[in-house]
């Protein structure tokens, strides 16, 4: 593995470096505010396409309220377009524009979160593939930043990842402390970036330095929980009617908040929307959380009422993707629990089933409840 | 004062007259509160009450949470001034019987906008801005409050207009729309602006109709906007202010701007502030022969 060292402050002149060889580039930005926002505002950072290397805060700021999900898997983009003449209806394709992209200063929860879209959007073994997402993938660059400053709802290091991880990076970045970046170039892809940041890049790596700060930080999460046991007893079908499901879920509003914010989740719906006699089918983001997700045709949902949907969820998440991918379908960014306005927190959740794992008769916080 | 508090939802609950307190505890981190249901008396130490306490728990009373709510007959419910202005407007709009709640009324200093900006007090640098001008600090319609409620003075018929709108509506049309383009950018539908209100009660909310589809489902540009515009025009009148759906925005989209700004409409028009008073007349359903009517046109 190749690797350099980097000057943090250079950064902006790699954005530049990458603009001017016509690259699409993605950071993390600060949201422009209106002025004497009052109290109710805080700086807000979303991955968004930058013009210029003065406009970034790669490595500033732990994660962007977005993902980096919509930029391989659009919040909404037509499949096709339609239009029907006389009896016949006439399908006409839309043209999508895959530009080449280097998204930069992507934490490494959310590095590894592609793996699991892949899993879904490009299963080889299962013989499905969305060209949408693959054709974006084949075209997105991943440059990822070890972390520095992990918040109290962190729990990368509960679901195997950790905060100086590479997974999922084609090149990845670790401070060192003295104002310089560990550069390590982990696929051809992130060679074609290195090779362009030629003249920024000095030297080699300092392998040891980059181990010590990964693990300064890794002691910074104090959110553990194991999954293993949490899996284990979902695995086990006759759980998924433990009545501990509905105490749990009860606080749960039904809003997608969580869905929408989370790397993984990957559900979409798909509409015509018609105009006349012809339109556009739009294939869009959709959320289990929602009351209409699986209502049938007959009236009938088998997730009728909201804790189902929240179990739902967190089945998805270390059931259902474990089982079908052999990935997990969390990478503990902690999106949904900044996201929850009713502190909703899938760590606590995941407490309680380990608990519940461990002590068939018992509920954590209710330990009444039979 | 929370001893109180917890005394009143003990005896409430040793002697049969509620089935459950609805209220605030602990969070998972210490900047953040929890909603909290209550359903056996040695619980209520788990009650808490500060301003970290921003939650609209009226919210666990719209008939949406049915579900949640089977078998409790009688709920007694921790409410801030502002969360009692949306139980009266529950009350009001007959989703709810005043004798099936029991409001446990809670003094109100002011709320802390963000968890992020908890420092262990309220001060004007984390105060959210809808508490700023409140004149229900001290709760109007209660079962209990702790002490003595003192007499406040809500005979203006107007609140406070929010520096925030005054600056929006100072803007140039063509500067206000690019704002909103901005902001809303990057909605992507998720609805917990709609889930999180106290009064969006609809059996099926119009965006969520196929046949037809009024609102394109899908977030770009005309979803967008004809869902945040129709839900903004479908509170007019009985949103009560709460801010919790700028507050639920998981993208920071100040939402609550055009509730603002449709509250001060219905005020310079009728005068009205809903939640204020069980025996309300709502101006958008009734007609009263001196009703304003040059904007019809």
């Amino acid at each position: 593995m190749k690797t350099a060292t980097l000057n943090k402050s250079d950064i902006g002149k790699c954005i530049d470096l990458l603009l001017q060889s016509d690259l699409r580039v993605i950071a993390p930005r600060l949201i422009p505010r209106l002025d004497e926002d009052g109290t109710d505002s805080i700086d807000v950072l979303t991955f968004t396409e930058v013009d210029s290397g003065d406009d970034h805060q790669v490595g500033e700021g732990l994660l962007p309220l977005n993902g980096v999900k919509e930029f391989l898997f659009a919040k909404h983009e037509p499949l096709f377009a339609y239009e029907k003449r006389g009896k016949k209806i006439e399908i006409i394709p839309v043209h999508h524009e895959y530009p080449q992209t280097v998204i930069i200063g992507v934490r490494p929860c959310d590095a590894a979160s592609i793996a699991s879209l892949e899993s879904v959007f490009s299963d080889a073994n299962a013989g499905f593939e969305d060209p949408f997402f693959t054709e974006r993938r084949s075209r997105t660059t991943f440059v990822t930043y070890s972390c520095t400053a992990p918040d109290a709802s962190c729990f990368c290091t509960s679901v195997n990842l950790a905060p100086d991880s590479a997974k999922g990076s084609d090149l990845h970045l670790t401070e060192l402390g003295d104002g310089r970046l560990h550069v390590e170039v982990l696929t051809e892809a992130g060679e074609a970036v290195a090779n362009k940041l030629e003249t920024l890049l000095e030297g080699e790596g300092d392998q040891a330095a980059r181990e010590k700060a990964g693990a300064t930080v890794h002691e910074k999460l104090t959110r553990l929980r194991n999954s293993a046991p949490i899996m284990d007893w979902l695995m086990d079908t006759a759980n998924f009617d433990d009545e501990m499901w509905e105490r749990l879920g009860e606080k749960c509003i039904g809003c997608g908040a969580c869905t929408f914010v989370c790397p993984t989740c990957h559900c979409f719906d798909i509409v015509d929307e018609n105009k006349g006699s012809k339109g556009y089918r739009i294939k869009f983001w959709d959320s289990c959380q929602f009351d209409h997700f699986t209502l049938h045709a007959s009236g009938h949902n088998p997730r009728d009422w909201q804790f189902k949907r929240y179990r739902n969820r967190f089945n998805c998440k270390f059931k259902i993707y474990p089982e079908k991918f052999e990935t997990p379908g969390c990478v503990g960014c902690g999106r949904c629990i900044r996201a929850c306005p009713v502190n909703l927190d899938i760590t606590e959740y995941m407490a309680e089933v380990a608990h519940k794992a461990a002590n068939p008769n018992a509920m954590k916080a209710d330990p009444d409840f039979e | 004062m929370i001893e109180q508090i917890r005394n009143q939802a003990r005896k409430l609950l040793e002697d049969g007259d509620v089935d459950v307190v609805i209220g605030y505890a602990e969070g998972s981190d210490p900047s953040r509160t929890t909603p909290v249901f209550i359903r056996k008396a040695k619980d209520v130490d788990k009650l808490i009450y500060d301003p970290r306490c921003i939650n609209s728990l009226p919210l666990y009373l719209n008939k949406r949470h049915e579900y949640t709510r089977k078998g409790w007959k009688k709920t007694a419910i921790i409410g801030k001034g502002c969360d009692i202005r949306a139980i009266v407007q529950l009350i009001a709009e007959n989703q709810l019987k005043r004798d099936e709640i029991y409001i446990l009324g809670v003094p109100c200093e002011g709320q802390v906008s963000h968890p992020e900006k908890w420092d262990g007090s309220l001060h004007d640098g984390n105060r959210a801005t809808k508490c700023i001008g409140c004149d229900v600090m001290t709760p109007h319609e209660t079962d209990f409050f702790p002490g003595t409620k003192p007499d406040v003075d809500r005979s203006s018929p107007y609140e406070v207009t929010s520096p925030k709108v005054a600056n929006l509506m100072e803007l140039e049309l063509d500067k206000r729309f690019a704002f909103w383009r901005t902001d809303f950018d990057r909605c992507f539908k998720c609805y917990a602006c709609r889930e999180v209100c106290p009064h969006c009660s609809c059996n099926v909310c119009i965006t969520d109709e196929t046949t037809p589809s009024w609102i394109d489902p899908a977030a770009h540009k005309k979803g967008v906007f004809s869902w945040h515009l129709t839900r903004a025009m479908h509170l007019v009148g009985r949103c009560t202010g709460c801010g919790e759906c700028t507050r639920a925005c998981p993208m920071d989209i100040q939402v609550d701007l055009f509730n603002q700004r449709m509250k001060e409409v219905v005020q310079e028009s009728y005068s009205y502030k809903p939640g204020y008073s069980l025996e309300d007349k709502h101006p958008l359903i009734t007609y009263q022969v001196d009703d304003r009517e040059d904007f019809i046109k």
